[in-house]
């Protein structure tokens, strides 16, 4: 039975080798997925064992102070021993600044894996290092000074408002550094600076007497001709005397060997992490490798009943139904392990392929040279693949017992399968559904009307899965008569059409399947971009509101508005060539000038000798930077804009009067409270004018092209400013904005990226579908080649059908996806405000684009099969 | 396009027709298999005439080049070297496109397995090749062969809902709808029995008779052969012999006595 099964599958192999490839990129998906989580780890790894690469023993557990020193270094065989210390500090350099950590130097600086591009490294106190690139930026070469900012504590923080006084130190750059093996490059590259200085800068962030806390890892270096382990011993020894003697524990102490030590910390960073982000791609490895089963499913249906007739000549010379059924699952075991193997090669070779890019691209993180294959990469792949092929086989096994012995003595048809399916199925398939949307739709309710989000959206999942299931249980009930609906429709343009829509119609049960596996792909990833859509412009909305301003360039955040109006110094002027500056920046589309003074504010219930920055614009100009002019629409003669944190702190109502008092005047006014952000109140050009006659312009409100690109534009606008040497503060409002855009639209890239491996093994379904369908046709081509069908026609029938099949699935996906993408968007986005409806057009034709094309490119080779039957064969006698 | 009105013409026999120019012709035709030791030469430089408005049978034992004869002249083949002619049209000499047109004009099919398909209705079925073509069915022509093909009751049904004669006949419906110069039959009669097979046979003959076609039929059943107006018979890709008027037992003779050629 077994030669026989595998002479069977030498003879249908092209046909096995299609559905294979299914399968083959699911479990390259799988593979991949794995290895990604090992580089991860690994990379992890060797980025901490270099770190330590110069060091023999590393101490960690115990806190570093004095006495454990001394202990470690009095220990037998000890070199050297130094703390692990970093400190971040702020430098400066003209009008760049730069967050840096700094590390302390050790006693014995071959324990440092970072290595000397220019210069030294310190030698004396006041002198530091800097990694080549942020010397780069801060334009400081060795020899040059850069400023040290940083802040010292002096006083109690909770009693006393001054304990905090900022110092500004010059510091010498003795050399620059390089970090060959990446040791930093998760923290951002490290500076070196004498190990007394980096102590004494973490000392004064402490209050006077506050005990001090010290690190916990020691860097040990051990006397050429010490013996590691006595060492360790020693060590171990030595501290845990001393801690004895300090009356503290040694629990967590643990003297180690650099490598065992990264281990320890990459398992403990990797351990969760990873574990997220490995069960998080794996969920669209099992989306994958569900389609992969309908496509398996599908091919070993055909193959079964293609093989009616010898099924059951064998049932008429004596196999038994368990016989067959065996038959059909050790093909399936076959297949599954091939291309499972085959798979796990390509994930591997891909995942060795994508690191040597990433390698050469210089990512910032060193990359591993080569991925690692653990077992579990290996091992994994290979069962879930062959398990997927083996139970997608069961209900064509079925099938195949089902064949009667009679059937072999019947003249032999085209094989058809058994149409439908049963009542029960209808009637599942159809609660599932109704239960599901019912559940979807109580969720959205529950979560926008009922505002509980967290319970509404997790009701709504349910309700979104179930509804899904069921849908895509009863496909085969309801997708061919949408295929046959819209067979009618391109019927009506041609002989050509009306055959390749009758065709799709033949077998009904494998048109839904394959339809069904590209409406899986297509409606996560339809869900997905209708979701991501409707949470941008629902964000949007709420984002216009609390970034009405793109850019804002001020000179008057700075100062004091109620010493300005006491007469105490004054608002400085942005320079007058500065808003042409901004306006020359590629990117930036409106620059408005808004004078201010500072003003005394006087109403009922107000502080005393109150004075706000009282700002003027002029609405039309307002309106035309503003991206939501909702909080400046109260804005009229008589009227001041009040933004709601001031009205908050200062007890400012809605609708109070207020008396301000400029330099020049004073100025009656009804306060309106709106969600504007800003520092100060807004009052129109003429009413400043009554306050201060000769008010100077003191913030530039900047509206960018498009605000996505804010990552860009702003720090151009930034460097511009800095240019001038103006005291100006540019806030970039856009830049936190686009943050929040960028992370949807990576996080849907990502997504969609994932999913698109589910939707490329659909499509290979397609085409496997219509190469078996052209494989059973062959006679029917050849006799419609024989009545008058041109080759050309013959393949336009066969594109036809891959469009009907591709294309039919793709809209009933996008359709589902977009219910599923607003039902999510509603549920999970119901608290930042009423959620925007929103079709994702561009994504939504590009997906019903990429499924038309792809059905056409799947007809192509079976209609080359196809056209290549000559007429003659429909002659033949069998 | 032929345009002739067929006039159905009275069975006076064929004595009595007047001879017309050859609807189909073969010259030196051949074709031959595989190369040096292994090479078979299926058809030996064949000349033949058929003549138009008239029911031929190819005759001859299995493997004589019977088939191999037909596909070469229906343009389903390419010959080795040698003419076919479907009037004055060389095929031997035509590309696919061109014999696709010819196909879809001027020459029909009848096959042993029916071939007809499944999804469609017998009309549907009977329409087909003028569809393909892009031309509109002549519904007068379309009635004339459903009459006289007994098909009226039967359009609107699926092939899977008819008898194999009824099968047959939709099948001999579709070859004539385009009205083209020559039908090919082969081995119409190979998956009926009996009685189905003579209503088929009668029905070409009929065709011949009363709607002036002209049929090319390949058969090994001389019974089937003595429906024809004349049996060519074929042997080892030879002509071998020619029976005009053929009745059952002359035909079996005429085949018995290639067998006993082959066989010596």
């Amino acid at each position: 039975m077994i030669r026989l099964t595998l002479s069977q599958m030498r003879r249908s192999a092209g046909r096995l080798a299609a559905a294979g490839l299914a399968i083959v990129i699911g479990t390259a998906f799988v593979a991949i997925t794995l290895l990604a989580g090992n580089v991860i780890t690994r990379t992890t790894y060797d980025s901490i064992a270099a770190q330590f690469t110069g060091a023999d023993l590393v101490v960690r557990g115990i806190p570093a102070d004095d006495a454990v020193l001394d202990a470690v270094r009095g220990a037998d065989g000890v070199a050297t021993a130094d703390p692990q210390l970093m400190s971040y500090q702020q430098l400066e350099a003209g009008s760049r600044t730069i967050f840096q950590g700094v590390l302390a130097e050790p006693t014995d600086t071959s324990v440092l894996p970072l290595e000397v591009a220019d210069g030294t490294l310190p030698e004396a106190s006041g002198e530091i290092a800097l990694p080549t690139d942020v010397a780069e930026r801060l334009g400081a070469a060795p020899g040059d000074s850069v400023t040290l900012v940083r802040n010292v504590l002096e006083g109690d923080q909770e009693s006393d408002e001054d304990a905090w006084t900022e110092v500004r130190e010059q510091l010498t750059v003795s050399g620059t550094l390089t970090d060959p093996y990446g040791a930093y490059s998760m923290q951002g590259g490290a500076a070196v600076a004498p190990a007394a200085d980096v102590a004494g800068w973490e000392d004064d962030l402490r209050a006077p007497g506050e005990e001090a806390v010290e690190p916990t890892t020691m860097l040990v270096t051990l006397d050429d001709a010490a013996d590691v382990e006595a060492a360790r011993t020693s060590i171990t020894g030595a501290l845990t005397n001393a801690a004895a003697a300090a009356g503290a524990g040694t629990t967590d102490l643990k003297v180690v060997t650099p490598e065992e030590h990264a281990e320890s910390v990459a398992n403990e960073m990797t351990g969760g992490d990873n574990v997220i982000f490995t069960t998080f791609v794996l969920v669209f490895a099992a989306v994958a490798l569900l389609v992969a089963a309908l496509v398996i499913a599908n091919t070993f249906q055909v193959l079964v009943a293609q093989r009616t007739r010898t099924l059951a000549l064998l049932r008429c010379v004596g196999a038994d139904k368990g016989q067959l059924r065996r038959s059909v699952l050790f093909e399936a075991a076959v297949l599954g392990l091939l291309s499972s193997a085959a798979g796990l090669a390509a994930g591997v070779g891909l995942g060795q392929a994508a690191l040597a890019i990433g390698r050469g691209m210089d990512l910032g993180v060193p990359l591993p040279a080569t991925v690692t294959v653990t077992p579990a990469v290996v091992l994994i792949p290979l069962v879930v693949g062959t398990l997927v092929t083996l139970v997608a086989a069961l209900s064509p096994a079925r099938a195949a017992t089902r064949v009667a012995p009679l059937e072999a003595l019947r003249p032999a048809d085209a094989p058809s399968a058994a149409r439908g399916a049963g009542r029960v199925r209808l009637v599942l398939s159809l609660l599932v559904s109704v239960i599901g949307f019912a559940l979807l739709g109580g969720g959205v309710a529950v979560s926008t009307v009922g505002e509980e989000p967290s319970m509404g959206l997790m009701v709504a999942v349910a309700g979104g899965v179930l509804s899904f299931v069921g849908v895509l249980v009863g496909a085969v009930f309801w997708l061919p008569r949408v295929v046959a609906l819209a067979g009618r429709l391109v019927g009506m343009s041609g002989p050509t059409a009306t055959l390749a829509a009758a065709n799709t119609l033949r077998n009904p049960r494998r048109t839904a399947a394959t339809s069904t596996a590209l409406l899986i792909g297509v409606t996560l990833v339809g869900m997905m971009s209708t979701g991501a859509a409707s949470a941008r412009v629902t964000m949007d909305a709420e984002l216009d509101g609390r970034y009405p301003v793109d850019v804002t360039v001020s000179t008057d955040l700075s100062s004091d508005p109620t010493a300005v109006a006491a007469g105490e110094g004054s608002v400085p002027a942005v320079p007058g060539t500065l808003a042409d500056t901004v306006r020359d920046v590629a990117g930036v589309a409106t620059v408005v000038e808004s004078p201010a003074t500072a003003a005394q504010v006087a109403g009922d219930g107000l502080d005393e000798g109150l004075a706000l920055t009282v700002r003027a614009v002029d609405p039309e100009d307002a309106a035309s930077v503003l991206r939501s002019t909702e909080m400046v629409t109260p804005l009229a003669a008589g009227t001041a804009v009040v933004p709601e944190e001031l009205s908050e702190v200062w007890g400012i109502t809605d609708g109070q009067a207020l008396t301000l008092t400029g330099p020049d005047g004073t100025l009656e006014v009804t306060a309106a409270v709106t969600d504007l952000r800003d520092s100060g109140l807004l009052v129109m050009p003429d009413d400043l004018t009554a306050l201060a006659a000769d008010a100077p312009v003191t913030s530039l409100w900047v509206g960018l092209d498009d605000p996505s690109d804010a990552a860009s534009v702003v720090p151009t606008i930034q460097d511009a400013v800095a240019d001038t040497e103006a005291p100006a503060d540019v806030m970039g409002a856009a830049v936190e904005r686009a943050g929040f855009q960028q992370v949807i639209d990576t996080a849907l890239g990502i997504v969609v990226g994932l999913l698109a491996a589910a939707v490329v093994i659909a499509l290979i379904g397609v085409a496997n579908t219509l190469s078996l369908s052209v494989i059973e046709r062959r006679r029917e081509s050849a006799t419609l080649r024989a009545i008058g069908l041109s080759k050309g026609q013959l393949r336009g029938m066969l594109a036809v059908e891959g469009l009907l099949i591709a294309v039919v699935g793709a809209v009933l996906g996008v359709l589902l996806g977009l219910v599923y993408g607003w039902s999510g968007a509603a549920a999970a986005l119901g608290w930042a405000g009423t959620p925007v409806i929103v079709v994702p057009w561009r994504d939504v034709l590009l997906m019903l684009l990429v499924a038309a094309v792809a059905g056409l490119v799947a007809s192509v080779a079976p209609a080359r099969t196809a056209v290549r039957t000559s007429p003659v064969e429909a002659l033949a006698s069998e | 396009m032929d345009t002739t009105v067929y006039v159905p013409i009275p069975d006076e026999g064929t004595a009595a027709r007047p001879t017309v120019t050859p609807a189909v012709r073969a010259r030196a035709l051949t074709k031959t298999y595989g190369r040096g030791e292994a090479q078979v030469r299926a058809l030996d430089g064949v000349d033949v005439d058929f003549a138009a408005g008239r029911f031929t049978a190819i005759m001859g034992p299995s493997g004589s080049g019977k088939s191999t004869l037909m596909h070469l002249l229906a343009g389903l083949d390419s010959a080795t070297s040698g003419q076919a002619f479907i009037g004055s049209t060389e095929v031997t000499g035509l590309n696919d496109k061109a014999l696709t047109a010819l196909r879809r004009t001027r020459v029909g099919f009848v096959f042993q397995q029916f071939n007809l398909l499944p999804m469609f209705s017998a009309e549907q079925n009977i329409t087909l090749p003028v569809e393909l073509a892009g031309g509109t069915v002549d519904k007068q022509w379309l009635g004339t062969l459903v009459d006289t093909l007994g098909l009226s009751k039967r359009l609107t049904h699926r092939p899977s809902e008819l008898s194999g004669g009824q099968q047959q006949r939709v099948a001999i419906a579709r070859a004539l709808i385009a009205q083209p110069d020559v039908v090919f039959a082969d081995e119409p009669t190979g998956n009926l029995d009996s009685r189905s097979g003579a209503e088929v046979l009668s029905f070409l003959r009929r065709s011949v008779r009363e709607l002036g076609r002209t049929i090319i039929m390949v058969t090994h059943d001389p019974a089937a052969a003595a429906y024809a107006d004349r049996v060519v018979l074929i042997a080892d890709g030879k002509i071998a012999g020619d029976i005009t008027d053929p009745t059952p037992e002359s035909a079996l003779a005429g085949l018995d006595a290639l067998r006993t050629v082959a066989s010596r």
